[in-house]
């Protein structure tokens, strides 16, 4: 490895095949001497106060234990002492939901800022919360930041011994069996012909999507659990709907058409992939609010009448949704008003200016808010791209 | 045959058929009020997704009373599960993408569109 | 005997009304088709197609009950799914920077 600069390292890990051979790789950096200090960070990408994460935060812990072991196996392995080579382990970002790469590179600079560290050592195969194109988005945001960013020289598992670990799966098992039930429903079960088809078409839609149509592992426990709890919603959702939409189609049907047209912002309390999902669409499946965009944990929502306004910041589909994906416990919490988390981007009340991206040649607005806890003042937003929580553009995928 | 002469449960079921019907071509009309009536491609989007998603809904929901219990219901009923989760997505989509052309949603004063 | 040849009033059946029901649909849909064609906004005509789309599909399960004639339903899934597609692909290929999905 190259010499690092100040030698001080970060690895953010996860559970990957090639997760052993990068620490074997910075540990040998280590032995060289060009690393004095490796500190291994694994992204939460759950909070805190989510009920039943004991089990997830404990396996966060065992990995960075795992790692640290490993490192100072190989050390004294390779016959260097230990003792001028600082190890540690980090388990951070419980404190939100964390939803892009932008969010992982801030993450990883603000660890890195606080413990003098100048270089992120990536894992080739590091693709946190499943979404296997993070890394290189990922790569692109730490560009940003004065961290300089080197991935292992990890020989990659080959093509083929990945697709075999992915058919074992249980992703690769749930997309299957999906899409062969959905088969057998539009075609005919007892027709031995509808079978074999099902079953070649289902493998192929196993093999090519699995990857991308799940973010998690489902588990035996949790995820029944979540269908059950969405069986309960969905009742709930088709009355909310109906009443809203009763109360909207009063007001389109009258002469009068009083309405009141606001763009929203309203920062949500829930995980990213399905969960702001659910959320996003419930939104937009109950009359008067639509959500026009989502970006990370804020959803920015047009809202038709006033009724419908109160009614989203009340976060009643909010708690909804943290009930089926999070349980009971966690439907429990203050609504996005009480919180604080809610502004009006139009009208003679406005709290915030509406946020074009510059990208789309709109208006170059600062589209910055408050409840970032690492605000920067407004001056810095085009002269730093070094300041934590500033992007010049945070919806580019 | 009059509707009196049937049995209860018949009855009921073809009261319901009824009844979903007409809501069914209630809300699609709301829908299509909205979408000519409102302003701007944002307010017209919540109609399009939302009255829209339930006039279907309601019209699915005859269809699958009129079928009653055969294969065939299934598919309706995943017909109406694909609508409720396509629908929104859609209007998401479209709303987004007005957004990113950079169209700023009508407000009370502007003037209509 | 389905429901649908079930004479309720008149002689007319169940399946009447239903057809009835598809012709209020296709009424309606000649009002969403003003917005397709008078926009003004490339959006305005994508959400009225889809609009538009989704009053096909409610059309054909009608008919479906209607007539007797289940695999319209097939018809009807796969014409939904088309239409969602049609959404997003305009929404995503109309907007020239940054991307929709």
């Amino acid at each position: 490895m190259a010499p690092v600069a100040n030698g001080r390292v970060v690895v953010p890990i996860e559970d990957t095949a090639t997760l052993r051979a990068t620490v074997a790789h910075v540990a040998a950096a280590a032995a060289d001497g060009d690393v004095s200090a490796i500190h291994f960070v694994y992204l939460a990408s759950w909070r805190d106060d989510d009920p039943r994460i004991d089990d997830r935060r404990t396996t966060a812990q065992d990995l960075l234990a795992d790692a640290a072991d490993w490192a100072r196996y190989d050390l004294e392995d390779a016959d260097v002492s230990e003792n001028g080579i600082e190890i540690e382990t980090a388990l951070i970002a419980e404190d939100v939901y964390l939803f892009g790469p932008r969010q992982y590179a801030e993450r990883l600079h603000t660890y890195a800022d606080e413990h003098g560290i100048g270089t992120v050592v990536l894992d080739p195969e590091y693709t946190p919360v499943g979404n296997t194109t993070l890394l290189q988005p990922m790569e692109f945001e730490l560009a940003s930041t004065p961290l300089s960013v080197r991935e292992a020289p990890v020989d990659r598992p080959s093509r083929r011994e990945r697709l075999v670990s992915e058919i074992t799966g249980p992703r690769f098992a749930t997309v299957f069996g999906g899409s062969l039930a959905f088969y057998l429903v539009l075609g005919d079960p007892t027709y031995p012909f509808d079978l074999v088809t099902g079953v070649a078409t289902a493998l192929v839609v196993a093999i090519s999507l699995s990857q991308v149509s799940l973010d998690h592992d489902p588990t035996l426990r949790e995820s029944p659990l979540r269908l059950v709890r969405g069986l309960i919603y969905v009742p709930s959702l088709l009355l909310e709907i109906l009443k809203s939409n009763v109360v909207v189609a009063r007001v389109i049907l009258s002469p009068s058409l009083p309405i009141d047209p606001t763009m929203t912002r309203m920062r949500v309390l829930v995980g990213s992939g399905l969960p702001v999902t659910t959320l996003a669409n419930s939104i937009t499946l109950t009359p008067g609010t639509l959500t026009v965009r989502a970006r990370d944990a804020d959803l920015y929502v047009h809202t038709l009448i006033p009724w419908a306004r109160e009614g989203l910041f009340d976060g009643g589909l909010e708690r909804w949704t943290r009930f089926v994906f999070y349980g009971r416990e966690a439907a429990r919490l203050p609504t996005p008003r009480e919180r604080d988390d809610c502004a009006v981007l139009q009208g003679p009340d406005a709290d915030e200016p509406m946020p074009f991206a510059a990208t789309d040649g709109g208006p170059e607005l600062d589209t910055h808010h408050e409840s970032d806890e690492d605000r920067a003042p407004d001056t810095a937003a085009e002269a730093a791209p070094t300041a934590p929580g500033h992007h010049e553009d945070g919806d580019r995928r | 045959m009059a509707l009196g002469s049937l049995d209860p449960v018949t009855t009921a079921r073809v009261v319901l058929i009824l009844a979903l019907l007409a809501g069914a071509l209630f809300f699609t009309f709301v829908s299509m009020v909205g979408v000519i009536r409102l302003p701007d491609v944002y307010a017209r989007a919540h109609t399009a997704s939302q009255a829209d998603t339930l006039g279907a809904g309601f019209g699915l929901a005859a269809v699958a009373l009129t079928l009653g219990w055969q294969g065939a219901s299934v598919k309706t009923a995943i017909l109406l599960f694909f609508i409720f989760v396509t629908n929104p997505t859609a209007a998401h989509a479209v709303a987004r993408a007005a957004f990113e052309d950079g169209n700023v949603p009508w407000t009370e004063g502007d003037e209509r569109r | 005997m389905s429901i649908a040849d079930l004479a309720i009033a008149g002689g007319y059946t169940v399946g009447d009304v239903l057809l009835v029901g598809a012709a209020g649909f296709v009424v309606l849909a000649l009002g969403m088709l003003y917005r397709a064609v008078v926009g003004p906004t490339m959006q305005d005509r994508v959400l009225a197609v889809n609009v538009l789309g989704t009053n096909t599909v409610v059309i054909l399960a009608l008919l479906g009950a209607a007539l007797d004639e289940p695999t319209f339903l097939d018809i009807a899934i796969v014409y939904a799914l088309l239409n969602f597609l049609m959404a997003i692909a305009v929404s995503k290929f109309t907007v020239e920077r940054g991307g929709v999905l």
